[in-house]
């Protein structure tokens, strides 16, 4: 018999994961639960005999639980599941999200299961690929992710957010509190995004990569934002978010140390967010219960997986990375 | 009250001046050399 999952959201994000786990064999069933009935109705239609449809999301009739609804829910839900003995793979991206969900930390230890706290783009694919250029390196001094583009509304919303919100930059050993919208840096991501501004903004990357590279000198997360972008930051959003965003990307520079040179590996992606989120949810989900995740406790990928292997399963799925090689 | 003039000019002024270069510079220079790889087949054995 195989294992269960259920996938809390069926919007942008929680609908491409739902996909990627009907597509493993080994998976028996997908619940499917939403708030929106039509769409998650549309959703499970579209998937097939293995995808159930469920009124009200259970976290004890499952193996695994991935939670993809806004951030408001996502906590409550985690708990539960965590309460449950259920492990949970959440694409949290909110850094008061993503901070009560490693709060879970103690209680996922002690119940014996994963809490894959941020498992989307970014955090997610972000954390891995900081974790894949690390392994290049002897010692990590710095780690800087630049984030480009919006998945779904949620998404959209959130990006929305983070530009208003404050910045925290991890240096010499302590978060340090910065201004929204400062620190503008002109970061190049991989084709066809080439050069974008980006900005400090309430990210919640270095929430986790912090913990799962001890000693880390300096962290910090940026967002790329157009000039409207940042004058509207402080307004509701004065249109409606789109259903999907366009193509998106990531840029990781890690410095470190190798031997006694100093060296910057730069890697990055491009992928339409909510479609590279929903395969990084669905492979983390498949990886837990596959059991080729020892880790127990609530962290983001960097601390959770082998990066190769997990990237190149990614690569088969379609989401790919790059490295720049150049000056 | 000619002072206070001058001031509240000096601090327009100053205010256009920052959110000129605030709105319309960038914040670096582009890659001089090099360009981005897909990672694939050997990088990811």
């Amino acid at each position: 018999m195989g294992a269960t999952v259920l996938v809390c959201g069926a919007g942008a994000v929680g609908a491409r994961t739902a996909r990627h786990l009907i597509a493993d064999e080994s998976i028996e069933a997908v619940f499917v639960a939403d708030v929106n009935r039509k769409r998650r109705t549309a959703v499970v239609a579209a998937l097939g005999p293995r995808a159930v449809p469920v009124d009200e999301p259970d976290p004890t009739s499952a193996d695994l639980v991935v939670i993809a609804t806004p951030a408001g829910r996502q906590v409550d839900l985690a708990r539960q599941a965590v309460a449950a003995g259920r492990h949970v793979v959440s694409v949290a991206d909110s850094v008061h999200t993503v901070q009560r969900l490693v709060d879970l930390d103690a209680e996922a230890r002690e119940r014996d299961v994963v809490v894959a706290v941020g498992a989307g783009f970014s955090p997610g694919l972000s954390c891995l690929l900081a974790r894949h250029a690390a392994a290049d390196l002897d010692t990590i001094d710095e780690i800087h992710v630049s984030k480009h583009g919006t998945g779904g509304p949620a998404c959209a919303r959130q990006h929305h957010a983070a530009l208003r919100g404050t910045g925290l930059d991890w240096r010499d050993h302590a978060w340090r509190r910065r201004s929204p919208g400062s620190g503008r840096e002109l970061s190049f991501f991989p084709d066809p995004i080439g050069g974008a501004d980006c900005y400090r903004a309430s990210l919640a990357d270095g929430l986790l990569l912090v913990p799962a590279f001890p000693g880390v000198e300096r962290v910090t997360a940026r967002l790329a934002a157009t000039r409207r972008d940042r004058f509207t930051a402080s307004l509701p959003m004065l249109r409606r978010p789109h259903a999907e965003g366009r193509i998106g990307g990531l840029r990781v520079e890690v410095r470190g140390r190798r031997g006694r040179a100093q060296d910057t590996i730069v890697l990055g992606a491009v992928d339409r967010p909510a479609v590279a989120a929903g395969t990084v949810a669905g492979q983390t989900a498949r990886w837990i219960v596959g059991g080729q995740i020892a880790f127990r406790g609530a962290g983001g990928l960097a601390a959770l997986v082998e990066p190769l292997p997990f990237l190149r399963d990614l690569s088969r799925s379609g989401v790919r990375a790059a490295v720049f090689e150049g000056t | 009250m000619a002072l206070l003039r001058r001031a509240l000019a000096a601090v327009g002024i100053a205010t256009v001046v920052a959110a000129v270069l605030r709105l319309r510079g960038t914040g670096g220079t582009p890659p001089q050399a090099g360009g981005w790889r897909e990672l694939s087949g050997p990088d990811l054995r």
